[in-house]
Order: C-alpha cells, then sequence, then structure tokens
C-alpha cells in the first residue's frame, strides 16, 4: 500500500467511514503484533496489546500529522502500549539468573543441551524494550535507522550504536550461559 | 605466539551487516586466519546475527480485524473508572466538610462516654450498673476527616492525575 492510498484510507475513516479502518489494520496488524511479542512474550497479551493500540490510533488519527509514514506512527504507539503492559505483567522484574533455572530443567528434559536459540531467548531479557524493538525492526529491514529512532523513541544518531551494543551484549550473555552451562554438564 | 592485534566488535558487526567494502572484506579475511581470539569474537557474533536474521512476522488471529473494528466505538473502561473515581473523590469531601463543619459547632465536645445502663436493657440479667465507656468524639471525628484526607489523595492521583498524565504523555509521543 502507498503512502497516498494509506493517506486516501485515513481521510475516509475521519469523514466518518469507520469500516475504511478495517483495510489499515488488515496491512499493519500482523508487523504490530510481531513487534508487540517481541515485547510482552505473550500471544495472548500481545494480541490484546496490539488491538488496544488500534483503538488508541483510532481515536487519535486526527493528531497524525502525515510527517512520516502511518506505519511508523502506529508502531511508536504499539511499542508504547506494549511497554505499559509490561508494566503491569506480574513478574516482570524476571532476573535472567531465574531464566537460567527454568532453562536448564527444559534443557535436562526436553531440549536438545546444544540448543542455542533457547538461550539467545534466555539472553533477549537482558536487553530494556527500546533495544529489543530495535534489534527486531532492524532485522526485518522494513525500516530506515530514522524510522526506527522515531519508532523506539531513540536518538537517530545513537541507533546504529544502540543496535551494535545489544547485539555485543546479547553475545557476552550467550558466552556466559553456554560457559555456565559446560559447568553443569 | 605474538600479541593478536585487537578487532573491534563494531567492526566485525559491520561485516556481518554487510557495511565493509570489498577491500575491507578481503583484509579481514586475511586477519582472521591468524588472529584466533577474533575469529572466535565473529563466531560468537555471527550465532546472534543469524538467530536475529530469522525473526519471522507472526499472524495474529483470524477475526483479529473484526474484534478492532467492535471495539472501536465501545466506550473506554477507563472513562467509567474516572468517573467512579470522581464520586468516590467528590464524597469523600463532602464526608471532610460535614466532619469538619459538626466538629467546629461544638457537637462532640458534650459527649465524653457511653453509658451502658441508657440503652434499655433490662436490669434483672446484671447484678450490678453497667460501666461507662470512656469515648472521645472530637479524636474519633479528627481521625475520620484524616482518613478521608488521605482517601481523597489518592483517588485523585489515581483517577484523575495519573490518567491525565498518560493521557498527556501519549499525545505528546504520537
Amino acid at each position: 500500500m502507498t503512502t497516498e492510498q494509506e493517506f486516501a484510507i485515513i481521510d475516509q475513516v475521519l469523514a466518518g467511514h469507520q469500516f475504511a479502518y478495517a483495510e489499515l489494520v488488515d496491512q499493519y496488524k500482523n508487523y504490530g503484533f510481531t513487534l508487540a511479542l517481541k515485547i510482552l512474550n505473550d500471544r495472548a497479551e500481545a494480541e490484546e496489546a496490539t488491538q488496544d493500540a488500534f483503538v488508541k490510533a483510532y481515536h487519535h488519527l486526527k493528531d497524525f500529522n502525515r510527517n512520516s509514514k502511518f506505519s511508523t506512527w502506529f508502531y511508536r504507539i504499539v511499542f508504547n502500549t506494549a511497554v505499559s503492559y509490561k508494566r503491569k505483567q506480574k513478574g516482570v522484574l524476571q532476573s535472567i539468573e531465574k531464566t537460567d533455572v527454568r532453562l536448564y530443567a527444559e534443557s535436562q528434559s526436553q531440549l536438545e543441551k546444544d540448543d542455542k536459540k533457547k538461550f539467545i531467548t534466555a539472553a533477549m531479557a537482558i536487553l530494556n524494550e527500546a533495544d529489543r524493538l530495535a534489534l527486531t525492526l532492524f532485522y526485518l529491514k522494513e525500516h530506515s535507522l530514522e524510522e526506527i529512532a522515531e519508532i523506539t523513541g531513540m536518538q537517530p544518531n545513537t541507533v546504529k550504536v544502540r543496535i551494535h551494543r545489544a547485539r555485543q551484549r546479547l553475545a557476552d550473555e550467550l558466552t556466559r550461559l553456554l560457559k555456565k552451562e559446560a559447568l553443569t554438564l | 605466539m605474538g600479541k593478536q592485534p585487537d578487532i573491534s566488535d563494531d567492526y566485525l558487526l559491520n561485516y556481518l551487516d554487510g557495511s565493509l567494502n570489498p577491500e575491507e572484506q578481503n583484509a579481514l579475511k586475511q586477519t582472521l586466519i591468524s588472529n584466533q581470539r577474533a575469529k572466535e569474537r565473529l563466531e560468537e557474533l555471527r550465532t546472534i546475527h543469524t538467530f536475529l536474521k530469522s525473526v519471522r512476522i507472526e499472524e495474529t488471529s483470524k477475526n483479529f480485524t473484526e474484534r478492532v473494528i467492535n471495539r472501536l466505538h465501545q466506550p473506554q473502561s477507563s472513562g467509567y473508572l474516572t468517573r467512579n473515581g470522581i464520586l468516590l473523590l467528590a464524597g469523600a469531601l463532602l464526608t471532610i466538610g460535614l466532619a469538619s463543619l459538626l466538629l467546629s459547632s461544638g457537637m462532640f465536645d458534650t459527649v465524653s462516654s457511653i453509658n451502658l445502663n441508657q440503652l434499655g436493657i433490662p436490669n434483672t440479667y446484671f447484678e450490678r450498673n453497667l460501666p461507662a465507656i470512656p469515648f472521645n468524639g472530637r479524636l474519633i471525628v479528627n481521625v475520620v476527616i484524616l482518613a478521608n484526607i488521605a482517601l481523597a489523595f489518592i483517588v485523585l492521583d489515581r483517577t484523575v492525575l495519573k490518567p491525565w498524565f498518560e493521557r498527556r504523555r501519549e499525545m505528546h509521543q504520537m
């Protein structure tokens, strides 16, 4: 969908054609849901947060100034909404140490011991929401660094640095977790 | 073995991102042949890079769009909470006002005890007169006023100030 088509749909919605909004929802629901899921790690909550974000976007559509793409503006709302949900989540401050224990239990019984994916997923917990989202947006390759900055609320000139640092931290954490696992064998 | 030159993580990440030019890539590949530490670090970063590259778009449930459209004109739950909060706040303020008024009129100054003998219980059940319970009306009303002031502050914060600041922040961030 081109930017002009998006703006035409927005005009229709603002003119009172509520069902035109369904086109925007269909277009951005999966991407928005993916971003919310990266922050919340819970499908049901991520879906609820994404729906909330669409409802908020609808009610504030007249405030969308069209200086950026609708998607950039909308993903910013998804990010804020998901972060609010995260704050409300019980046990949100689960430490990486606790994650390790659960993972080891799983790895002993169900998973392959060299399954690095599980360890990286656990290591992701050390990153803050903005860094996690920036990494996701960067690897999905649909947004420029400036747009990633706008969505995550980072300074445009620091996005690349933050993405580099986040990957460094993940690599360090993965090494630590693998060493720790090796000691338990 | 001689000291191996450090290759920064940023440089290795730029290599993985494909940001290095062909000459830089070749130079790095040559360096990696002899620099075991950099080679290991590259593999660590490559593991993360490969994992992140595998990120895929997730799909929502089938009736997602329909549910969003249905929710568009549902009243916001926060509206109800705000209305109830304001009613509770008005109640607390009314109680504070009434209690203060009665207190200043001296209504509780004269009552100092509750005489159980005046309650109309037949004294066939008791051999002796019942005791009078000391009662400080002013103190109790003051405690009620203080509790209501605390309640009013909490309600004001939760239902008026906090939602207002959150809305302002959201508007600012959009």
